[in-house]
């Protein structure tokens, strides 16, 4: 069974315009095995949480009655997780995390809970998850080390323009629709802000393909109302060593995303 | 074997064969690059360069070769992807924009040596490969692809930076010389270790070979150490003779641009090894004060002892080094002094600055370099 709790130490965002990021329990927190009833130390997702937290910084900056922002919930997706509902919410308040609602779900119902709650983006640390929320059609990333080493004070997020030329490793069509409205709704966000000094920035890569397949990339982007910040064309040359200064906190590829291929 | 050109009269007199030469094209008025760098907007209105074609007989059964619609160039098309190769096996030339579109026939050359050399070793990636690094926002990403494409530029390999420094990048690219018009970029580049030059354009360009490419050095605190420059301006000319002879037999420690001389050499040893010494078409040059009969005996002697081979070095002696280079037409020329860079500029010579060593202390209106 599946308990929702409202976070009372945060103002709650417009259901109809706010973009839904769920985040696990497992990304956010670390849970050591001597804890007991200590608050949580930071997990890997901690940059990003805050990064997500400064674009609405700017966001209201720009326009205090703005309603396009990101809603942050944690989401717990198993039982000794859904168990630990006070650790879970004592740790949100002491770091002051923006963090609207929790969801303590098990693995059995935590897909139930990203449906009811229009998640459009959900984090986690965990491989099967991400399988199984992509299969509802819900963009899922997975994160791991490389997250936790990101930037804390911008958004970091990567177009991979390889997509359309390797249809047999593509996404699920449910998938597809979701990750193109879903950066539609970035893009959004992006034109409120000028040039430079940006909270949120996109970056495309494209790994195969000379020129002509960058510049396809950037057009259809383009057309989707993103318009990127960073661009790389490595026509083959390994993605490690530029991904490493690029730094992104996720990829969107239409679907299943992760910074490792 | 070092070739070396001690008769004065012998180096001065048209001993440069008579090789095919572009037409220039290029009526830019510019002067220095150094300003801040910016995709320079206004080149969308200039004429489209020559198509040139160049042909690459490649027998191999497995690769096919297309001819893109765009660039008219004849690239290797390999299963599904096109071919290219290996940042560390190529011989890797970052540009910034600027210098992309101001570097025309430069890139001419280094495409006409890539053609050779494929036609040679067909399966090797050991060729030239010159990739954007820029600090462009890519919002003109697709106004600066569509502009290459207009110009026939034989460029697929970039990063726009959006604002952030290219310098990691250019590690990430195994960069073998980094050219750009921002002196602070080229600065922070040689500190990394990376060889690097600020392009210096002159008015009005001499024409250069398109069949061969021609690249001069100048020798202190370039590809040596200015170690010796520094008695120089210390102690003066008397002293500076005495010490290097004294250090006659002791090898001079390398400098910036050794690796890329290196990295020409490499590509060189390959073309003599199919016999084709006389007709290479890659060719370096020593442009250097030192004096042939004393002070350059020891640069020679360093090269042999790296194992670089410099096709002609030509000792001046202190006398001015822009009709020397006149002859000469490379397509790059690299010093460490100013003084020589606008010399060489105003001869028509594309020179490139290298803000290394004692030299740049000097210079007030510049910050001091990092010594290396």
């Amino acid at each position: 069974m599946v308990s929702t709790i409202q976070n009372t130490d945060v103002k709650q965002k417009d259901a109809d315009h706010a973009v839904v990021v769920a985040i696990t329990s497992h990304a956010a927190f670390e849970s050591g095995a001597d804890d007991g009833d200590a608050v949580y130390r930071e997990g890997v997702a901690f940059p990003l949480l805050q990064a997500l937290q400064k674009v609405n910084e700017r966001l209201l900056e720009e326009n205090p009655a703005e309603s396009l922002l990101f809603d942050v919930i944690l989401i717990t997706t198993d039982s000794q997780q859904q168990q630990q509902s006070s650790r879970v919410i004592s740790s949100t308040r002491h770091y002051g995390l923006e963090v609207s609602r929790f969801c303590f779900s098990s693995e059995e119902d935590f897909i139930e809970s990203l449906q009811k709650n229009n998640v459009k983006l959900f984090l986690t640390t965990d491989t099967n998850e991400v399988t199984q929320a992509s299969q509802t059609g819900v963009v899922s990333v997975l994160l791991d080390q490389q997250t936790a080493v990101c930037s804390s004070e911008q958004l970091r997020v990567m177009f991979c323009g390889d997509a359309v030329i390797r249809p047999d490793t593509g996404p699920m069509p449910l998938t597809r629709q979701a990750a193109q409205s879903f950066s539609t709704q970035l893009g959004e966000m992006r034109q409120k802000f000028g040039m430079f000094d940006s909270p949120l920035s996109f970056i495309l890569v494209t790994s195969h393909g000379g020129r002509e397949s960058c510049r396809g990339a950037l057009q259809m982007l383009r057309s989707r109302g993103v318009s990127v910040d960073e661009a790389y064309c490595l026509a083959g040359a390994p993605r490690g060593p530029m991904l490493s200064l690029v730094q992104p906190h996720f990829l969107l590829r239409d679907g299943y995303s992760s910074l490792e291929e | 074997m070092v070739k070396m050109s001690l008769d004065p009269v012998q180096v001065m007199s048209g001993q440069v064969k008579e090789l095919k030469v572009a037409t220039s094209s290029n009526g830019d008025s510019r002067g220095s690059w150094e300003e801040k760098e910016e995709f320079d907007q206004d080149h969308l209105a200039s004429p489209p360069s020559q198509n040139q074609h160049i042909t690459t007989a490649l027998p191999s059964l497995v690769h096919m070769e297309y001819t893109s619609k765009v660039t008219g160039r004849r690239a290797r098309k390999v299963e599904g992807g096109v071919f290219f190769p290996k940042p560390e096996n190529a011989v890797t030339v970052a540009v910034s924009s600027r210098v992309l579109f101001r570097t025309e026939r430069e890139q001419k050359a280094l495409e006409t040596v890539n053609a050779r050399l494929r036609e040679l070793y067909p399966q090797s990636e050991e060729l030239f490969d010159i990739v954007l690094v820029t600090y462009n926002h890519a919002h003109v990403g697709i106004r600066l692809i569509n502009t290459i494409n207009h110009h026939n530029l034989f460029i697929e390999r970039f990063c726009m930076t959006g604002g952030s420094s290219p310098i990691g990048y250019l590690k990430a690219w195994h960069t073998n010389l980094y050219l750009s018009a921002d002196s602070e970029k080229v600065r922070e580049a040689l500190a990394e270790g990376i060889a690097a030059a600020t392009m210096f354009m002159p008015e009005k360009l001499t024409e250069v070979s398109e069949s061969q490419l021609r690249v001069a050095f100048d020798g202190d605190a370039v590809l040596f150490s200015d170690e010796s420059e520094r008695i120089f301006k210390a102690h003066g000319l008397d002293k500076f003779f005495e010490h290097e002879k004294d250090n006659e037999d002791t090898l001079l420690d390398h400098g910036p641009l050794k690796g890329f001389l290196e990295a020409l050499g490499k590509l060189q040893k390959k073309f003599y090894a199919k016999g084709q010494r006389l007709d290479c078409p890659i060719r370096t040059y020593l442009v250097t004060a030192r004096s042939a009969a004393s002070s350059g005996i020891r640069a020679l002697k360093t090269l042999r002892a790296w194992g670089l081979e410099i096709d002609e070095a030509l000792f001046l002696a202190g006398a001015p080094k822009g009709p020397m280079l006149e002859k000469i037409r490379p397509h790059i020329y690299f010093d460490d002094q100013m003084f020589h860079v606008e010399g060489a500029a105003e001869m028509g010579t594309i020179a490139a600055h290298v803000p290394y060593g004692i030299a740049q202390k000097h210079n007030p209106k510049q910050k001091t370099s990092v010594a290396k």
